[in-house]
């Protein structure tokens, strides 16, 4: 490295000084931990605000609570420039194709946040027009309770996605797994439908079917489509 | 520049007061005088409304001569809604009418037998009647003859199910969850178009429907003529919710605009059917959530003139006090996000700001911030904690700062006047007959409000004044809720200087619950707490259609009980749903870019419209 180049102010590591007294302008790192920290540091959400609770997420965008500490202030209107989609409220049969079309639009990598009891779970609205529960439709991520939460909970849930991301690596596709063929399409088989949409609330049916699971346990979404349809054998 | 005082100011809206019986009313003496052999039946609702019963096939002629004989001048159309009494025989259709004029109200009654559910479309009087009744076809299968659009409004075109309120409809729809999310998924985004659209499009084969084949002369530009459909929603950012707007352009010139609502459609009508009277507070709530506490209060005002119950000195004032703040937290919310809009991002931070400080008063009062639920009927939840009123006292005397941060910001803008003066003009003969309530007809120059008009809760002791525009345009819209927030700080220090001391709820052990401690120590206490809790509170049979003035217009419960535990029917007439309907009336022949502020100066909320 050139003198020149040696007074740029690139990556330049204090810690080195104490040692040499030459600055260092190079760090070794693993490309998952750094592609991981710019991806998880700057989401980019998609706001599908549908009713209440899109007023707690506005709430959070508010200089109280102030979202962008976390860098997902940026809300990008367009699907196409959104890596993490926020619903939030309710989701009608009506406009559940609607949901399905921006999901498909996002590019991938991309998460998804149900915010409240509606877009979890139908909440309080079993009827004939409520999806009883988005997951049904797009593949969740993070549930947020709350009829609707708090800002600080949308806050948790985001700070849950950045926990994820932190885990994932690119040599492993999993994550990134979308098939052409899927476009459009539930997200869950009608069997595991029926399931989770029985009357009576299906968060209760959910812990029932999915066999004993303490409250507390750490459940992903994967885990519990899974022992949905490990039920039905 | 701004809507100037100097002009006269229009006459303040008042109510003439209810007859003593229903035959006293002139309206039903003149309508028994023409139509004698058509009515049915003439009786008095609880808040001294007559309702007239009336043959179906006449009811178009009634309404004809009601508009148009100078004596009657019902020129305000509030309602038409669609009810399902139960049994095989019959299907109601309910008119609600308002004079400006005379300040009198009354509701015809059409009952229609199961095998002939057709009725004359009343479109050609009154041009709220298109979406009503839309939706009351689109609820309950009514036919409108010579309605120009009959379609389904808040269901999916090609939704086949059948009339989700019709009391043989099941809860939870026909079909199985699986096949429901398979037919919605299946259901393309295009083919919600309507057959109208698609010939605006050029996309209809159909030459007797599309419009007249562009006739464009070689020799003249060719662009000339050639008109752009495009879809602005249901993802939109300036929607303010789902909605979707379908907008013919012609270059950047809006040709026609073709609303599309029901993408929030959460059944709370049919879904309030199944519930306990009391039950249905925390549905009430999540349909106007800028301001839920006046549908809260609202909802139970309507129950209670079923009951016959008269509330508290205590919970009368509580009550003005919590409505009062959330006509400031939803016009707060109007005012943040309307300037957004139109870029104004600063103003979003400050109203916010104070928002949460009605948040907190909101928590501190109920524990919820926005799905509050703080009414019952016959009362409270609660009594106000200890130091809430000093509280709420010490945000009302710093808000009008806020306010006038904003003022400033915004009133004398240059950016902010050239996008609001003289856009989305509507006069006060047309606000009227498009079913305008609230701020926006008052924007227009008819100095209309519930609180003035019908006092409740006892508004008529409140010196307070109703700001009235005089051009009808965005601007004058956004005058008169930023001088209706100062309105409500008026109120609101009147009343906070008149709190009253003792009980919250009426005494009465059929209506509240009695106090636990009582509960546990007294036989009669515990056996009212038994029935209540175990039978749900009984409403005595009978019917209402009561309003109080929210935040976007004049909100209508139309309630209507058969002395059971549960509604036989709920209707919520939100405001935004009426309003909304004429926002084609005002960006047609406007620019695309002020599509959003007339969208905005409207104030919507799609959980209202959607229910």
């Amino acid at each position: 490295m050139t003198d020149e180049r040696r007074n740029l102010p690139i990556v330049d590591d204090p810690a080195s000084d104490l040692d040499t007294g030459t600055p260092a302008s190079w760090i070794v790192t693993r490309v998952d931990a750094v592609v991981n920290w710019s991806r998880r540091n700057s989401l980019w959400p998609m706001p599908l605000g549908t009713a209440c609770c899109a007023i707690e997420m506005m709430a959070s965008a508010g200089s109280k609570y102030d979202i962008a500490r976390f860098g997902a202030e940026r809300f990008s209107f367009s699907p196409r420039q959104a890596d993490l989609m926020i619903v939030a409220g309710r989701v009608s049969y009506k406009m559940a194709p609607i949901l399905r079309r921006i999901w498909d639009q996002m590019p991938q990598p991309k998460w998804c946040i149900s915010m409240g009891a509606c877009a979890s779970s139908g909440g309080m609205f079993d009827n004939y027009t409520i999806v009883q529960g988005i997951d049904q439709i797009v593949p969740v991520d993070v549930y947020v309770p709350g009829c609707p939460p708090r800002p600080e909970s949308l806050l948790y849930g985001l700070m849950m996605i950045q926990e994820k991301i932190k885990g994932e690596s690119l040599s492993n596709p999993v994550h990134r797994e979308e098939s052409p063929e899927a476009v459009g399409l539930p997200n869950l088989p009608p069997e595991a439908i029926e399931l989770v949409a029985q009357p009576f609330g299906n968060s209760t049916r959910q812990n029932r079917i999915s066999g004993v699971e303490p409250t507390s346990a750490v459940s992903r979404p994967r885990d519990r489509r899974e022992r949905l349809l490990e039920h039905q054998d | 520049m701004s809507s100037s005082l100097t002009l006269p100011l229009p006459d303040l809206v008042i109510g003439s007061e209810p007859p003593a019986d229903a035959e006293q009313s002139p309206s039903v003496k003149a309508l028994r005088s023409r139509f004698g052999d058509a009515i049915r039946a003439v009786r008095m609702d609880p808040v001294g409304t007559p309702v007239i019963s009336m043959e179906p096939g006449r009811i178009h002629e009634a309404l004809q001569f009601l508009k148009a004989d100078p004596d009657q001048a019902y020129d305000l159309l509030l309602d038409v809604m669609g009810a399902d009494p139960g049994g095989e025989l019959v299907i109601q259709v309910w008119y609600q009418l308002w004079s400006m004029k005379h300040g009198r109200m009354l509701r015809l009654l059409a009952s229609l037998p199961r095998s002939g559910l057709s009725i004359r479309s009343a479109v050609d009087l009154y041009a709220t009647a298109n979406w009503l009744e839309r939706e009351v076809y689109d609820m309950y299968g009514v036919h409108f003859e010579n309605h120009p659009d009959l379609r389904r409004i808040l269901m999916p075109e090609n939704y086949d199910e059948g009339f989700p309120l019709r009391k043989d409809f099941p809860l939870r729809g026909r079909f199985a969850r699986s096949e429901q999310v398979k037919r919605a998924l299946n259901r393309s985004t295009e083919d919600v178009y309507a057959r109208e659209e698609l010939a605006l499009a050029g996309l209809l084969d159909d030459e007797a429907i599309a419009p007249g084949p562009d006739t464009v002369d070689e020799d003249e530009d060719h662009l000339e003529g050639e008109k752009m459909v495009i879809n602005m929603g249901p993802q939109h950012p300036a929607t303010h919710g789902v909605l979707r707007l379908v907008l013919q352009l012609d270059g950047e010139t809006v040709v026609r605009c073709i609303p599309h609502i029901g993408y929030l459609h959460t059944g709370f009508e049919k879904t309030c059917e199944y519930r306990e009277w009391n039950q249905v507070i925390p549905y009430t709530d999540r349909m106007d959530y800028l301001a839920p506490m006046l549908y809260n209060i609202g909802y139970v005002l309507g129950v209670e003139s079923l009951l016959g119950v008269e509330v508290t000195p205590r919970c009368r004032v509580v009550r003005v006090i919590l409505s009062e703040l959330n006509r400031i937290l939803g016009h707060l919310l109007w005012l943040g996000t309307g300037a957004m809009d139109i870029g104004a991002t600063t103003v979003f931070l400050y109203t916010f700001q104070e928002r949460e400080r009605i948040y907190n008063l909101h928590e501190a009062y109920c524990g919820g911030r926005i799905t509050t639920s703080v009414t019952r009927v016959g009362g409270m939840v609660a009594d106000l904690p200890v130091g809430w009123l000093e509280a709420c006292r010490e945000f009302v005397e710093r808000l009008p700062k806020t306010l006038d941060e904003c003022d400033r910001l915004l009133t004398r803008n240059s950016i902010w006047q050239s996008r609001m003066i003289d856009i989305g003009v509507i006069d006060a003969e047309a606000a009227i007959d498009l079913g305008l309530t609230g701020p926006n007809l008052r924007g227009s120059g008819v100095a209309y409000d519930v609180r003035k008009a019908r006092p409740y809760l006892g508004y008529d002791e409140y010196d307070f004044d109703i700001p009235v525009g005089k051009v009808g345009d965005t601007y004058d819209r956004y005058l008169v809720r930023l001088e209706e927030m100062r309105q409500s700080v008026r109120i609101l220090l009147q009343a906070l200087d008149s709190v009253p001391d003792g009980p919250i709820n009426v005494s009465d052990p059929a209506v509240i619950l009695p106090d636990k401690s009582e509960a546990m120590s007294s036989i009669d206490a515990m056996i009212s707490h038994f029935k209540l809790v175990m039978e749900g509170l009984q409403v005595p049979a009978g019917d209402v259609w009561y309003s109080i003035e929210a935040t976007k217009g004049e909100l209508g419960f139309g309630l209507i009980s058969d002395g059971g535990s549960k509604p036989v029917r709920c209707r919520f007439r939100g405001p935004s749903f009426v309003n909304l309907a004429s926002l084609p009336h005002m960006v047609e022949g406007g620019l695309v870019s002020d599509v959003i502020a007339c969208n905005a100066s409207i104030d919507i909320v799609l959980g209202e419209i959607d229910r």
